[in-house]
């Protein structure tokens, strides 16, 4: 019991310490100090590991700064955790239309707005849940005696749910490999060169899918554009760190 | 029996009724409107061969084209019309223009006679225009459209179209037309209009941005209306946008902002090569352009449509008349739905609301004051705005803010808001009603509540931004399952315990499965029958032992046959099973030795091999 007490006190002490780096953070945010709140929640999301509150205030404050590609990258990576979340929305909706840096999933607008209800991990959970509780039902029904209606009815909510995730997982696939442009006026270049050709320049906040990486160069391709080039590093950085790209030349699968 | 759907009359909603009205009343005011013409000429000199612009504008009715009088020597071409659809405070407004080119080969002065137009049964006349036609030599320049001589290279317009200005420009008017100023803090609905040329193709690169530092723009809507319009004798598609806009310091500035676009024209240098003239009925130069437009070649630019020479004179607030309250709101507001408690106590913080509806700047706006200011303690507003329209220049704002009565006994309070009405240009005060609350408990100096409810304190945030959070809830990664390795295991997982689920639901069907289950009573009431057929063996009672062998013998048929052992007779074994089968000589053995009453004590062992013989011819396997 006292193992008990003791392993209760220092969770809350060690959530309490997080919780005042975090209101000392949005202190430094209403005191204005947006360059040392910009740190504090980086300091935050390095020590504490990805949080939706903290990227969402990461954004807002890189807003205040008006950096909007670095303000749209940290509210789509606290979308991935929280979808719904409408401050999130409105803000994101905001910093992009002062970016003037249109979101182009070229899906129906119903059907980009059903997709994107649940954030990709939500429908991974969806199939997998589904999945599993199938197998549980067979399971049971193998082991014990219950009405064949129940088993047929849950098998089939299980199986319509496992279908319709399975869809959203595979029409939202290539965002696994999706970037944001952090630099005004990001030049995309021909080949991975500083002399290269610009063959055209990218809002900041734009999404692009990301390919190889050469050098200081990655190679990116803007969906549902067909423009694809190079571009610095430095100017595009990725949303999440799934299926990172090879360091060769690879085309991009989607 | 009449269905009860056939007795019922069909209505729509009532708010799809009032829609619907709606939409009749506005489509029948707009030929309420009372009908004009207009006939315009946009120069009213040209030079020979050239052409000015004539156009006959009608407004607030639907007429046929009109025709155009004949003049002796004056050449008439007509260039096509175009409709422009207004509204403006409910009221519809559909206007026609029909477009010619109006020259002359010959010089000298022309008069258009007045042209009539028919509507309502109602003959309006134009007035008469005057236009004079020059030798060459003293010619001012033509009209903006393919009337221009081949020859003439050194024209205005000539000069006009190498310009950035061929590629379009845009345009920043008040919306209200009446109004030539803002005030300062306004936000003042500004109509921007984007001018491309009607033959160009266009494709915007980017929103509407400001350029200078003496405006900030707000609130611009997401997508334009477009319409067709002529500008100088020349037509353009404009496209027009709503926002508003708001200044910081009065004084008089230009309102600069900037659209990137991507134009493309067609090539007017190519336009001016001239064409060789072969004679005939065609032959003039007001036909060159229809034969021209076809092979001109399209140039295409990137480029930045920029307003300019467009001053907005900004005035300062009046200092004179300005309430104590007056916290910066300009606009037109009323005050709405104020909410009080009636029963308070000194010392102790409740909520008071209030909701400030119509027009301005919401983003300046903050709290009414509670009235007596003196005897009360009040915190911070949060506050929310609900749009009214997409430019969010109307709305309701709700505010909520704590309070604490300093002084106990009856009070009359009230709310008051102080805002500038730009159109009357003069500080308002609004006030509610004042409401009688009874307030418990002494009277206090200093008022510190000690369970006063969390106030967020305001942000200077950037205007419709959403505030921070508060509670952090961190999570392992940031990547979805989907892209974990964990996710095929546990795909896997499921997989496996389906199958493992499905192998337990064959064994049940297979352990529940009636034919096994009667195949299993056979053969154990096989074995009992044997068992005792062994005992009657041993104790040498060759009746039991016949008895007993001949029910396992039934047994087996039973199943085989799939009918109750018991109702297997001789005559049904005779004539189903072949006489020298092994079934048959040991039934025809058990009747020869119970009904000959043979003397025999003992139980042979021929009898014993002839039952297992028979026994085995009937076992699955010997079938």
């Amino acid at each position: 019991m006292k193992v008990f007490s003791i392993l209760l006190y220092l969770v809350a002490s060690s959530l309490s310490v997080l919780g005042d780096e975090l209101t000392r953070a949005n202190q430094q945010f209403q005191a204005k100090d947006f360059n040392g709140a910009v740190a504090s929640y980086q300091k935050l999301l390095a020590k504490e590991g990805p949080s939706s509150v903290v990227y969402y205030n990461l954004g807002n404050t890189y807003q205040q700064l008006k950096q909007y590609g670095p303000a749209i990258h940290a509210y789509e990576q606290a979308r991935l955790l929280t979808p719904r979340d409408p401050d999130l929305l409105k803000n994101m909706a905001l910093a992009r239309k002062n970016a003037v840096a249109r979101e182009q999933t070229g899906r129906q607008p119903w059907l980009d707005a059903v997709l994107t209800r649940l954030s990709r991990n939500e429908w991974s959970w969806l199939v997998v849940g589904a999945s599993l509780l199938t197998g549980v039902v067979v399971l049971a029904y193998g082991l014990i005696t219950y009405p064949r209606r129940v088993a047929w009815v849950t098998a089939g909510i299980c199986a319509f749910a496992m279908a319709v995730g399975s869809t959203a997982l595979y029409l939202r696939r290539g965002e696994a490999a999706h970037g944001i442009v952090l630099t005004a006026d990001a030049n995309v270049r021909l080949s991975p060169f500083e002399t290269a050709e610009a063959i055209a320049t990218l809002r900041p906040g734009s999404v692009v899918s990301l390919g190889a990486k050469n050098g200081s160069f990655q190679y990116i391709q803007i969906p549902n554009n067909g423009l694809n080039g190079w571009i610095a590093s430095n100017d595009v950085a990725a949303i999440t760190v799934e299926n990172l790209p090879p360091q060769n030349f690879t085309k991009i699968k989607d | 029996m009449v269905n009860s759907y056939n007795t019922k009359t069909f209505r729509l909603p009532p708010i799809w009724q009032i829609l619907g009205l709606s939409f009749i009343l506005i489509l029948f005011s707009s030929f309420l409107h009372a009908a004009e013409v207009e006939a315009t000429l946009d120069r009213d000199t040209v030079a020979v061969g050239n052409g000015a612009i004539l156009t006959l504008k009608v407004s607030g009715a639907r007429v046929a084209k009109p025709e155009i009088p004949a003049v002796p020597n004056l050449i008439v071409q007509a260039r096509g019309q175009s409709q422009q659809m207004q509204m403006m405070n409910g009221a519809t407004t559909i206007s026609v223009s029909y477009t010619y080119v109006v020259g002359a080969n010959i010089p000298g002065d022309y008069e258009i006679p007045a042209i009539a137009f028919t509507i309502n049964g109602k003959n309006i006349l134009t007035q008469p225009l005057k236009l004079k036609v020059l030798g060459s030599a003293a010619a001012q320049p033509p009209a903006g459209l393919s009337g221009a001589p081949p020859n003439n290279q050194s024209t205005a317009e000539e000069t006009e179209d190498t310009s950035e200005n061929r590629f379009g420009f845009l345009t920043v008017e008040l919306a209200d037309n009446e109004r030539k100023h803002v005030f300062v803090g306004e936000i003042a609905p500004v109509r921007i209009r984007a001018w491309l040329p009607s033959d160009s193709r266009a494709q915007l690169r980017s929103g509407i941005q400001p350029e200078g530092k003496a405006f900030t723009l707000h609130n611009v809507s997401e997508r334009p209306q477009q319409t067709q319009e002529m500008k100088d004798g020349k037509r353009y598609t404009v496209l027009t946008w709503f926002g508003g806009v708001s200044a910081a310091k009065a004084g008089k500035y230009p309102a600069s902002l900037s659209l990137d676009a991507n134009v493309a024209v067609r090539d007017t240098k190519a336009l001016k090569q001239p064409r060789r003239r072969m004679g005939g009925p065609f032959d003039d130069p007001f036909f060159d352009s229809v034969f021209d437009q076809m092979s001109v070649p399209m140039i295409q630019k990137d480029i930045t449509l920029q307003s300019v020479n467009q001053d907005i004179e900004v005035r300062p607030l009046p200092t004179e008349g300005r309430p104590a309250g007056f916290t910066g709101a300009v606009g037109n507001f009323q005050m709405e739905n104020t909410q009080i408690p009636d029963s308070w106590k000194t010392g102790e913080p409740q909520q008071i609301t209030a909701k400030i509806a119509g027009s301005g700047n919401f983003a300046l706006m903050k709290a009414p004051d509670l009235t007596p200011e003196d005897t009360w303690k009040t915190y911070s507003a949060k506050n929310e705005f609900t749009a009214g329209d997409e430019a969010s220049f109307s709305g309701v704002k709700a505010f909520q803010f704590s309070a604490v009565p300093r002084k106990g006994g009856a009070q009359n309070v009230g709310l008051t808001f102080s805002f500038f009405d730009p159109i009357a240009a003069a500080y308002k005060t609004l006030a509610s009603p004042l409401q009688g609350i009874q307030v418990a408990g002494e009277d206090i100096v200093d008022v510190e509540p000690s369970a006063a409810p969390e106030v967020k304190q305001p942000e200077n945030m950037a205007p419709g931004l959403a505030g921070q959070h508060a509670r952090s809830s961190p999570v392992k990664t940031l990547v979805p399952l989907v892209s974990r390795p964990i996710f095929p295991v546990m795909l896997f997982s499921a997989a496996g315990l389906c199958g493992l689920g499905g192998i337990l639901i064959l064994l049940r069907h297979r352990r529940e499965d009636p034919k096994r289950k009667a195949l299993i009573a056979m053969e154990f009431a096989t074995r009992e029958a044997l068992a005792a057929a062994g005992k009657c063996a041993t104790a040498k009672d060759v009746p039991g032992y016949f008895a007993a062998a001949r029910l396992a013998i039934q047994q087996r048929l039973g199943a085989l046959w799939g009918q109750p052992p018991q109702a297997i007779t001789m005559a049904e074994i005779h004539a189903r099973v072949p006489d020298d089968s092994p079934v048959v000589r040991f039934f025809r053995e058990a009747d020869l030795h119970e009904y000959s009453r043979r003397a025999t004590d003992e139980v042979l062992p021929q009898w014993q091999a002839l039952l297992a013989e028979a026994l085995a011819s009937l076992t699955p396997t010997a079938r």
